[in-house]
């Protein structure tokens, strides 16, 4: 009897140093890095490039992937819960989150510029934005930037946006729905455009860099207390970052083929897609206070200073002393 | 019991306030009751989209599930009688459903919008699946449950099969055929959210709007959402309880 209570208070005590151990950390450790990104998509190719080719491990930097989303507000929920360190993520949901005062994160980095496109059906006859009026468009999300490059073309037309049916749909969903007729357009990121060219379903009506050129998209985004505490870190994923952007630049057939890898699509889809996206590791201001003014409007977000508040979420200093190296 | 029950969820929503107050629960973790009072008071006069309104959300979603509902019960309380009554079909049919019925209704969704687009139809195919199981097994079990010796009285007496079938298998199913309603009713609304997760065309619909709020960061909205939900589900669900003490009192 004595074994038996002396055995189980053994693996009770075992048990207890499993789910106890997480909790406690291990300083002695290197500082593990938790990244979040998000699924098939192609902007944040300098992740997938950083992680293929070893740059994290290089800069002395160790990486876990803390999770994989399907769409950016998922991912800084993960943050909001404190399950991520650092993430390539939307502009759009890091400072929604961050306005919302649901996840505290600094834009440290800029991931991409432009990228998206509007889409339209083969054969459906939409030739301008002004065919679009009367027809139903879907868009990722509710004041993402794919909803804002759609309201902001109309705008430039002149065409009132009440006229064009905008519907939520996402981005893995959209290419079906275009085919049966669901929906006459859709606005997306790379690669879900190029993979309607190559299916040879849908056609591009316009360009988001026709819209707004050099607009901004997707960032780097770190927890601010995680940059508060290990700063070195954070300038260590930097410099893989920028090296992996460079790298996409000068390397175009290899990061194509890490594209495929992690998106998933096929080489001609990823080329093309890739095409249309401008890899940039420098954050623009002014672009994103655009953005948060767009937002304000819309009411999505409510910031008073929308000037104060771009300068507080940006942090770029740490971008800058990685440049200066 | 009930005033002890409307006691004890009043005094939770105090505790839960208190400890929002305190800081105890900050609000991006869950908003506090008064947070989402705010949230729901701007749901149903801004709405979300702006003009999109709450009491649209929740009829459209309401439509969806009594017709995908009204059709799972129109097809399975037949096919679940007649599953009952005779061992063949039920052999022939049985590996059928019990194929088809572990597959969760959400991993229908990507053919469900190939097949019936993102209208009201593949929203109404995928609360048919969730409602339509639960139905046709408690009609099956409504069914074999009877009293043999019942049924066998009254060929006895003369009755025709088909008399039997109306007059002595339905009625006799009907606690435990209710059951299954009641199950399906609550499984189909249940799904109705997931469903219109991935999008609905006329821009309406509950699980679209709880979408809506967490693509803008809106915890306060999402619960909101989520308590109509619930609060529907209970009303739902309380009307076929009262419909049930009724038709069965003649037992």
């Amino acid at each position: 009897m004595n074994l038996k209570r002396a055995k189980s208070l053994f693996m009770a005590s075992a048990v207890l140093l499993m789910i106890l151990t997480p909790l406690l950390g291990n300083p002695c450790a290197m500082q593990k890095v938790r990244l979040g990104y998000l699924q098939s998509d192609l902007h944040q190719l300098a992740a997938f490039v950083a992680l293929e080719k070893g740059f994290f491990q290089q800069e002395g930097v160790q990486i876990t992937i803390g999770g994989i989303f399907k769409a950016g507000p998922e991912e800084m929920t993960a943050f909001a819960s404190r399950e991520l360190d650092v993430g390539y993520v939307g502009e759009a949901p890091a400072t929604v989150a961050v306005a919302n005062k649901v996840a505290d994160v600094k834009i440290v980095a800029q991931v991409n510029l432009e990228g998206s496109a509007i889409v339209v059906r083969k054969e459906s006859g939409i030739r301008s934005l002004q065919d679009l009026a009367g027809k139903t468009a879907a868009v990722p999300g509710y004041a993402q930037v794919q909803d804002f490059l759609l309201r902001k073309a109309l705008l430039q037309n002149t065409i009132p946006s009440r006229s064009v049916n905008v519907i939520i749909i996402k981005p893995p969903e959209m290419i079906p729905t275009l085919q049966t007729k669901q929906i006459d357009a859709f606005v997306a990121w790379e690669p879900y455009p190029a993979k309607a060219i190559t299916k040879g379903i849908g056609e591009v009506l316009m360009y988001s860099g026709e819209i707004w050129p050099r607009h901004p998209c997707c960032v780097v985004v770190v927890d601010t207390q995680f940059l508060g505490k290990h700063p070195d870190v954070v300038r260590g994923l930097l410099r893989a970052h920028v090296k992996a952007t460079h790298f996409i630049k000068g390397n175009f057939e290899e990061a194509s083929k890490i594209g495929t890898k992690y998106t998933g699509m096929d080489l001609e889809t990823v080329k093309l897609a890739m095409k249309s996206i401008v890899y940039e590791y420098v954050p623009d201001e002014e672009g994103l206070l655009e953005y948060v003014t767009f937002l304000n409007k819309l009411g999505t977000i409510k910031v008073e200073d929308p000037g104060e508040f771009v300068k507080r979420i940006i942090d770029v200093t740490h971008l800058h002393r990685v440049l200066k190296e | 019991m009930k005033w002890f029950s409307g006691l004890l969820l009043l005094i939770s929503v105090f505790l839960w306030q208190l400890l929002s107050w305190l800081g105890i629960l900050p609000p991006y973790r869950i908003p506090s009751p008064l947070g989402i009072l705010k949230g729901l008071s701007t749901l149903l006069v801004d709405g979300l989209p702006p003009g999109y309104l709450l009491h649209r959300h929740a009829l459209e979603s309401l439509l969806r599930v009594f017709y995908g509902f009204g059709i799972a019960s129109a097809l399975a309380i037949p096919l679940g009688i007649v599953m009952g009554w005779s061992k063949i079909i039920r052999a022939i049919l049985t590996p059928f459903v019990e194929i088809v019925r572990p597959v969760p209704p959400l991993a229908w969704i990507p053919l469900a919008i190939l097949w019936f687009g993102i209208g009201i139809k593949s929203a109404a195919f995928i609360i048919f699946l969730g409602a339509f199981f639960p139905i046709l097994l408690n009609t099956i079990s409504g069914v074999l449950m009877l009293d043999v010796r019942l049924i066998e009285a009254t060929k006895v007496l003369g009755a025709r099969e088909t008399d039997i079938l109306l007059k002595v298998l339905a009625p006799g199913a009907l606690p435990s055929l209710w059951t299954g309603l009641r199950i399906g009713l609550g499984i189909g609304w249940m799904t109705v959210v997931a469903a219109e997760f991935t999008g609905v065309k006329s821009g309406y619909g509950l699980g679209y709007l709880i979408m809506i709020a967490r693509d803008i960061q809106r915890p306060d909205q999402i619960v909101g959402g989520m308590i109509v939900i619930g609060f529907i589900g209970y009303f739902l669900d309380s009307i076929l309880r009262r419909i049930e003490s009724r038709l069965l009192e003649w037992m």
